[in-house]
């Protein structure tokens, strides 16, 4: 009796699993013909394109940069002097400084001469409370805002600047990141390109700034990272950005802008209420809320994303920093699809709703777990000696194969659009981590998105009701303090 | 999945125990009924039968095309084991035909035994339902029941796979074949892909190689007098035919002529352009405007502005309306930066809303054109896109052109406060104090963008009136941000009122947002 | 006769550099890029040395700072590519450049310039 039980779910099992790895490998051929294609139109573009223009042009929108610190004191006067130095005509340095525990603002003040202002901070999103906003009379120092306030997260920080920055567009920045000193002119592009769509957003591509070399904010020697984490991270972040990421932006169905390099549109931003500081993840969530916003007001928009290398970043080599990371990274996006559960499979949505979301539940979301059932599956099968497992085990196979050839295309796709690891030694360690990534660093991977589910189901954070019941509309963040204190 | 459910249900209810029990009795005691029995069940899985032929023989039984194939052992020959009876009745038959003496044992799971225990074997079989017992001779229609009974005995995935894997191993297989379709056509044609760009560059290198030596001499040997004076065989000379003929060269040449122009000045400049009508080239760029794919298509408006084409203007403002942006852009931008009298019209007819980076390249070439040519800003303001509009209102406030704030004037009335606000800044940059009736218009209206910009202008050009709006407006206001904006604007325009107004009011906001407006540190914010 | 090192990426703009400094009967050598530039500094021993500002590998800022290093009475002429910052112009001259010749140039120009400083 229990063994049919059994069979009848192994049965159920191992129909599902075949849809989903027929899906998997359909849904990754798309995403690799709409990247390719997508990579061929901006090549194509970049020809005709003079940056130099937007630099002076009176037309080009003026930019915030917002920059949370917190204890940055280390590197904060450099990382600070790179921002201020980019080639740009109308920005502004907005340093947010979160409660740090160390020097950090006694340093900006005596690099920068900083004095404490008159500034009434009357904030629209509610922050935690602003300790001083404080200005140069240096010129050189002119475009500096430094803003000291007590500790409240990154999100908390980002709102704070939002509600000082006084231009049109936002860049949301990690400080430690390195950016090219074009980077504000290049990101600018889609917003100044917007024609019947209203850009909301433009994401960046992170590139891995570990073991390469970097003078003037840009990077002028790369080399691949020592350990197999980091070398992981850079096939990783090509799959991610090169290959990912152009899919979504060519069928207007970004969902997650990096938090270490995102520009926004400022009015949209206020008007949903800025981040969300009670989610791990919240620049994902931020973007969801943004395009769900306009999507209930019923404006068309979209979410644009500039493949040019521009900002670099050092990644966690260490297994434990990564490993929390991760778990964050997936807490983040179960928080936002649980806020955001109108969307899933809501026409109303388009894209964003019938394919984003649903593609987020399964492939981001729910792959740890299926991965795992799917191992499990054909481990069983093995034991009882079915004679299908042979089929499940070239399935497995060709899952392994499918990793293969998406992870070798966006190798390609960097060495055709950008070609940065010239070293052909670099290459062949890249190929040989793309071969062996699947058995020796996937599994990790799975196993850290796992802790991230069992984290979020023991409500890891405390506002856990909150995420559950989600938002009823878009700007409901904005009148989320008088519900949470009431 | 119903259908394979209910396949389960039915083998489960074949598997409940005592369908047997009132057959077992059906075996014959008597050996040669046990046999006749054992010939109609055909088989009985676990059963088998052994022939035993004793001493040496001269029939040959053991030989290969013998009916035997009897296996030679120490005291005799032996058969194969047997489990289907029906053939072991036969040899049995054939040995007797033969008169060979024989013994036969029975196998109880490959192990000899007598044929009593065969029976009590089989009888044991049946009682616990593993076996059913054939009554009558085969039927040849599928018995469900013996067929499920049947399965008991095989391993758990042969009955997996007659009932179940036949969906999955499709499934998997369409999968397995699709997957390595796909691949197989990527990688091949990413192959085909490379190895032909790979040509064509290791050509282009050897064109543009070939290229550098005639055009530096042509250069500085001739002046332009001569080279437009060249006829086709001195061309030839430097340029051979048969290059010339073929696209990739023509291509290079192109390039090479346009990448020089830019960089090069003086009569250099002139040579290049002689140079290019003389080759033809010119007609090649026009021909190449009316390519499929825009890249190309932009390209040949990109090399038409380099190289001055303006015979090619009628054909390129056809283009100005494309649906592709790249298209229409660089089509306006040519036209701007060619025609002799610049005519807007084209631009005002533009139905696709301008984007601030279309806004950007017109605005660089109209500013370097319009020193020397008289521009009609007013066209635009005719213009039944909105976004062109704008852009005309800006032009007007970037280029400095006072001379059209009454033509703004007459326009302002009747516009979309987008334009409003577009006007607003203009009459403050323009230093317009005649305007500011219409800034108090402004300031009154109920959209806040619309007040706060009118607040802003009256900063600059403001009146008396205005003071008063804004205090009024001060006063009524609830959101912080307008409020300061507001008394910003009050402070721009006049101060002592601004000092008297924040000085009275006992209210601390009023004083934080005063010391906020005076902090000099915060002009610029 | 004296030896000019010309560092250029843009092979046609260097082709036209060297037909026109040789008719003044200059040694003209080619370098295509940054890297390759440094060792022909060090190769050649030139007495002048004209180099661009964007090239692959090396900007023509490290070019400076080095010949200045190694041979620092070697006069260098500064190609500059279109709308170079003022930045880099200030930078070159505080690195002492002799000259620097802002793209779009005359060559006929430029080689005014070479018999002026070489003289």
């Amino acid at each position: 009796m229990y063994s049919f039980l059994f069979f009848l779910i192994l049965e159920i099992f191992g129909l599902l699993f075949l849809v989903l790895s027929f899906s998997v490998i359909v849904f990754y051929f798309i995403l690799m013909a709409l990247s390719g294609l997508e990579m061929r139109d901006f090549l194509r573009k970049n020809r005709f394109a003079d940056y130099g223009d937007i630099i002076t042009s009176p037309i080009a929108p003026g930019v915030s940069i917002l920059a949370p610190a917190f204890n940055e004191g280390q590197s904060i006067v450099q990382n600070a002097q790179s921002l201020l130095s980019l080639h740009y005509g109308k920005f502004e340095v907005i340093l947010i400084n979160d409660g740090s525990k160390d020097d950090t603002l006694e340093k900006l003040i005596r690099s920068f001469e900083l004095e404490k202002t008159n500034y009434v901070y009357h904030p629209e999103i509610e922050t935690k409370p602003v300790r001083g906003i404080y200005r140069s009379k240096n010129m050189s120092y002119r475009r500096l805002t430094v803003i000291d306030k007590e500790n409240g997260g990154k999100a908390d920080a980002l709102n704070t600047g939002i509600n000082i920055a006084s231009l049109e567009l936002l860049a949301c920045i990690d400080v430690d990141c390195i950016l090219s000193s074009e980077s504000i002119s290049r990101m600018v592009r889609p917003f100044m390109e917007e024609t019947n769509k209203k850009v909301i957003a433009v994401g960046g591509v992170i590139g891995i700034a570990n073991n390469c070399d970097v003078q003037d904010g840009t990077v002028t020697k790369y080399r691949i990272p020592e350990t197999t984490l980091g070398r992981f991270q850079v096939i990783e972040y090509f799959r991610a950005f090169l290959m990912g990421r152009m899919a979504w932006a060519r069928i207007n169905g970004l969902m997650l802008i990096s938090g270490a390099f995102g520009f926004f549109r400022k009015d949209l931003v206020r008007a949903v209420g800025g981040y969300f500081p009670k989610t791990v993840g919240e620049d994902m969530e931020l973007v969801v809320r943004m395009r769900r916003y306009m999507d209930e007001q019923k404006i068309p928009h979209k979410v644009g994303f500039v493949p040019d290398p521009l900002c670099w970043t050092e990644v966690p080599e260490s297994e434990k920093v990564l490993s929390r990371q991760r778990n964050r990274w997936m807490r983040g996006t179960i928080e936002t699809l649980q806020l955001h559960q109108v969307l899933r499979l809501n026409p109303k949505f388009g894209i964003l709703g019938m394919v984003s979301y649903p593609f987020w539940s399964i492939f981001e979301k729910a792959a740890p777990i299926i991965e795992t059932a799917g191992i499990l599956y054909t481990t069983i099968l093995l034991i009882v000696g079915d004679f299908s497992t042979i089929y499940f085990v070239a399935l497995l196979l060709m899952m392994y194969l499918l990793s293969l050839l998406v992870s070798s295309f966006s190798v390609l796709y960097e060495q055709i659009a950008f070609n940065h690891y010239k070293d052909k030694k670099d290459l062949r360690k890249l190929i040989w981590m793309i071969i062996t990534e699947p058995f020796i660093v996937h599994p990790k991977v799975v196993y850290w998105g796992l802790l991230g589910h069992i984290d979020f189901v023991k409500g890891k954070g405390g506002w856990g009701s909150m995420i559950r019941t989600g938002f009823k509309k878009a700007e409901d963040k904005k009148n989320l303090q008088e519900q949470t204190t009431t | 999945m119903a259908k394979s459910l209910c396949r389960i249900v039915i083998s489960l209810l074949f598997f409940l125990p005592g369908f047997a029990s009132a057959l077992q009795d059906t075996i014959p005691e008597d050996s040669a009924g046990f046999r006749d029995f054992l010939v109609l069940q055909k088989e009985v899985p676990g059963l088998g039968a052994r022939f035993f032929v004793a001493g040496t023989r001269t029939l040959d039984l053991n030989t290969p095309d013998s009916a035997y194939g009897f296996a030679q052992v120490d005291s005799g020959y032996l058969s194969p084991i047997y489990i289907d009876f029906l053939q072991a009745a036969e040899l049995e038959g054939l040995l007797l035909s033969d008169s060979v003496p024989y013994r036969l044992d029975y196998m109880v799971l490959s192990e000899p035994a007598s044929a009593a225990a065969a029976r009590e074997f089989v009888a044991g079989r049946i009682r616990s339902g593993d076996y059913l017992v054939k009554t009558g001779p085969e039927d040849e229609v599928e018995d469900l029941v013996a067929l499920a009974s049947n399965t008991r005995y095989a391993p758990v995935e042969k009955f997996r796979l007659k009932f179940v894997s036949d969906y999955r191993l499709f499934g998997v297989t369409l999968t397995i074949v699709f997957f390595f379709l796909v691949a197989i056509i990527m990688i091949t044609s990413m192959l085909i892909m490379k190895a032909g760009k790979n040509k064509r560059e290791n050509l282009q290198k050897e064109y543009s190689r070939l290229i550098v030596d005639p055009l530096t001499t042509l250069l500085f040997e001739k002046d332009l007098g001569e080279i437009q004076a060249m006829d086709q065989s001195e061309l030839d000379s430097f340029f051979p035919k048969n290059l010339m003929a073929k696209p990739l060269y023509q291509h290079e040449l192109i390039d090479s002529i346009i990448g020089l122009n830019k960089k090069m000045k003086g009569d250099f400049k002139e040579k290049l352009k002689a140079l290019y009508k003389k080759l033809g080239l010119d007609k090649l760029s026009v021909k190449m405007l009316h390519h499929k794919n825009w890249d190309m298509a932009t390209m040949a408006l990109v090399q038409i502005n380099e190289m001055d084409l303006v015979e090619a203007l009628p054909e390129v403002k056809k283009f100005t309306n494309s649906k592709n942006f790249h298209v229409r852009s660089m089509a306006v931008s040519t036209l701007l930066n060619l025609s002799e009298k610049v005519d807007l019209v084209f631009l005002r007819d533009q139905t696709y809303p301008l984007s601030h980076w279309q806004q950007m390249n017109y605005l660089r070439i109209i500013r370097f054109v319009s020193p020397q040519k008289d521009l009609k800003l007013g066209i635009l303001f005719d213009s039944k896109n909105r976004s062109i509009r704008l852009f005309g209102i800006k032009l007007v406030r970037i280029l400095g052109r006072v001379d059209m704030i009454e033509k703004l004037s007459a326009l302002a009335g009747g516009v979309s406060d987008e334009e409003k606000i577009e006007i607003l800044e203009t009459y403050a940059a323009l230093g317009a104090y005649m305007e500011s009736a219409f800034v108090n218009e402004c300031l009154r209206s109920e959209n806040p963008s619309l007040s706060l910009a009118a607040a802003k202008a009256a900063a600059v050009v403001g009146d008396a009136e205005s003071a008063e709006i804004l205090l009024e407006l001060v006063q009524s206001e609830t959101v912080f941000r307008n409020k300061l904006a507001y008394l910003k604007g009050l402070y721009g325009l006049d101060a002592a009122r601004f000092a008297e107004f924040t000085s009275s009011d006992s209210h601390p906001e009023l004083q934080d947002i005063r010391d906020h407006i005076l902090d000099p540190m915060l002009q610029n914010v | 006769m004296k030896k000019i090192l010309i560092i250029e990426d843009d092979k046609l703009i260097s082709s036209l550099v060297q037909f026109r400094l040789k008719k003044d009967g200059y040694e003209t050598h080619l370098v295509a890029d940054g890297n390759e530039g440094i060792l022909a500094i060090d190769a050649l021993i030139p007495d002048l040395i004209i180099t661009d500002v964007m090239m692959p590998f090396r900007s023509g800022i490290e070019i400076i700072h080095h010949a200045k290093q190694s041979q620092p009475d070697t006069p260098i002429i500064v190609l500059s590519s279109l709308g170079e910052e003022e930045q880099v112009v200030l930078e070159a001259f505080n690195l002492g450049v002799a000259d620097f010749v802002p793209k779009p140039f005359n060559p006929n120009e430029l080689a005014i310039r070479v018999k002026r400083i070489l003289k």
